[in-house]
């Protein structure tokens, strides 16, 4: 040990001599660049913050399509609340590649509140034809808010909203699962175009 | 923690020993009617589940199966089911299998299931998940032996979130959950990374600055022929090439001087070297210097000293001492 360690000692002291000249240099450029790539970002976070403050308080902003996950979001749903699903389509898709599940199952669930609010407008109108196939694609999205994150629970108590809407029935011949004729009474409870109250 | 479990021992049927095939045919009638070994090849399948009951729709619960098969046995990747819909309220998310430890010529295969349901309740109820089989295959000399292991179907107990009969509202958007606000980003830490980052490169800059003698560390004892090669570097700069060329001179002689503490003249060369290794290797050039430095203040043409040392010649000598004399006092130690 007591060998080594003096011997150690110079190896370190010889091989810091050629290093130290372009660490010297390396060093500020090095922090230099760091800081500059991370004001960059906080810089972008706080633009990005911006756009969803103003998408939120109702004024429209374009977004593209390679824009920060939170801000896709805040878009789709700015476009569901006001029933424009088509120019929200190629977001969802964007979000789909590069937000996290979390984010995802939240543009799902917009997407099934838009759908249940038309729905729900159809059945105002008494329109039961064409809100059924709406109620069934709200109640996909909700599924797949699920699938992303089984522990959304604004998904939880739409879907158990749009279910008793319309619900689905076990398919003929299919011998797995459950089985079980529900009471039509029951099923029907909560249909907005029920009267209310006495004429 | 109560769990369920069901037992079915001997549940396992010898499915073919493929060696020749008059032999799968005689096993199918011995299964039938004799009690084989291959009826010990799957012992007992249970499975347990931590919570099979208060599930609201959107849910995922786990199972655990455990399957008990003779050593040997390994069920096949291709048997067990698939994550994926398996009825229209139940979804299979994962599907794992291990091995256990191994008893008595028995080893004991776990396999984790999770399960999401979908089922909207308007009541507690309780429903059936589907059975399912699972192969078990031995690679034994001259055969393959296999074993259908048998797991039964088993019940959850899934709850409903809302009353049957909720209040009416004016709206039926009112019977929505209202939206969160979005998520935002958090600029935070970028920005502490950004500061972090500059005090960083502000210190590194620093440093440097006193390794080069910049401002405002011009005038370190310690650096004396980096202020030499600063003022050679300006002469460079001015028209009148003789005067300037005489300035460079004398940077360079104030230079040396303040390195070694004493004036220093053409023939302490050697001694100032001794005194100095580091500069060993500046030998020559400084010679040079030296051997042009007398013409110019002590010899009759100046032109001569320009042909010994030309500027250029000067101004790499300064440089190279400056370099020298960074890497001998390195952190400014001496």
């Amino acid at each position: 040990m007591t060998t080594t360690r003096p011997s150690l000692a110079r190896v370190l002291q010889r091989a810091w001599g050629p290093v130290r000249p372009v660490m010297i240099v390396t060093l500020p450029l090095a922090g230099a660049a760091g800081a500059l790539a991370c004001a960059g970002l906080s810089w972008r976070d706080g633009n990005a913050n911006r756009t969803i403050a103003a998408l939120e308080a109702g004024q429209d902003r374009p977004v593209a399509a390679d824009a920060v996950p939170e801000v896709l979001l805040a878009r789709i749903r700015f476009l569901a609340a006001r029933e424009r699903l088509d120019e929200a389509e190629p977001l969802i898709a964007a979000l789909d590649g590069s937000g996290s599940p979390a984010l995802r199952a939240l543009a799902q669930i917009a997407l099934g509140n838009a759908r249940l609010r038309q729905a729900f407008g159809k059945l105002e109108a008494g329109d039961l034809e064409p809100a059924t196939p709406l109620v069934g694609l709200a109640r996909q999205a909700y599924r797949r808010a699920l699938t992303l994150r089984p522990e959304a629970w604004d998904a939880k108590f739409n879907l158990d909203v749009a279910s008793r809407l319309v619900r689905d029935f076990p398919e003929r011949g299919r011998e797995q699962g459950e089985e079980m004729p529900a009471d039509p009474k029951k099923i029907w409870t909560d249909i907005p175009g029920q009267p209310r109250g006495l004429p | 923690m109560r769990t369920r479990a069901i037992k079915r021992p001997r549940v396992a049927r010898k499915i073919r020993v493929a060696q020749e095939s008059r032999v799968v045919v005689m096993a199918g009638i011995l299964s039938a009617c004799l009690p084989l070994p291959a009826e010990a090849q799957i012992g007992s399948v249970v499975v347990r589940s931590p919570r099979p009951f208060g599930l609201f729709v959107g849910d995922r619960f786990d199972a655990k199966v455990e399957i008990e098969a003779a050593d040997g046995f390994a069920p096949q990747a291709a048997s067990l089911p698939k994550p994926g819909p398996l009825t229209y309220w139940l979804d299979l998310t994962a599907v794992s299998v291990a091995p256990g430890p191994a008893r008595d010529g028995h080893r004991l295969w776990r396999l984790s299931l999770t399960y999401q349901t979908f089922y909207a309740a308007l009541d507690v109820r309780r429903l059936d998940l589907p059975a399912f089989t699972v192969t078990f295959a031995s690679e034994v000399a001259h055969a393959t032996t296999s074993a259908v292991a048998e797991v039964p179907g088993w019940q959850i107990s899934v709850s409903p979130l809302r009353e049957i009969q909720p209040p009416p509202v004016a709206d039926p958007v009112e019977y929505l959950r209202p939206e969160s606000p979005n998520p935002r980003l958090d600029p935070a830490l970028p920005r502490a990374l950004a500061w972090a980052f500059a005090s960083f490169g502000l210190a590194g800059l620093l440093a440097l600055a006193r390794d080069r003698a910049w401002w405002p560390f011009r005038h370190r004892p310690a650096r004396a022929f980096a202020a030499a090669w600063r003022q050679v570097r300006r002469q460079a700069a001015r028209p009148d090439a003789e005067v300037a060329y005489r300035e460079a001179l004398l940077a360079l002689h104030r230079g040396l001087d303040r390195t070694d503490g004493r004036r220093v003249m053409g023939e302490d060369l050697a001694a100032f070297l001794a005194r100095h290794p580091a500069y060993a290797a500046l030998a020559q050039p400084l010679d040079r210097f030296f051997r042009a430095s007398r013409e110019v203040f002590f010899g009759r043409d100046p032109s001569v000293a320009q042909r010994t040392c030309p500027f250029p010649d000067l101004m790499a000598t300064a440089r190279r001492l400056a370099a020298a004399e960074r890497a001998a006092k390195a952190g400014g130690r001496s």
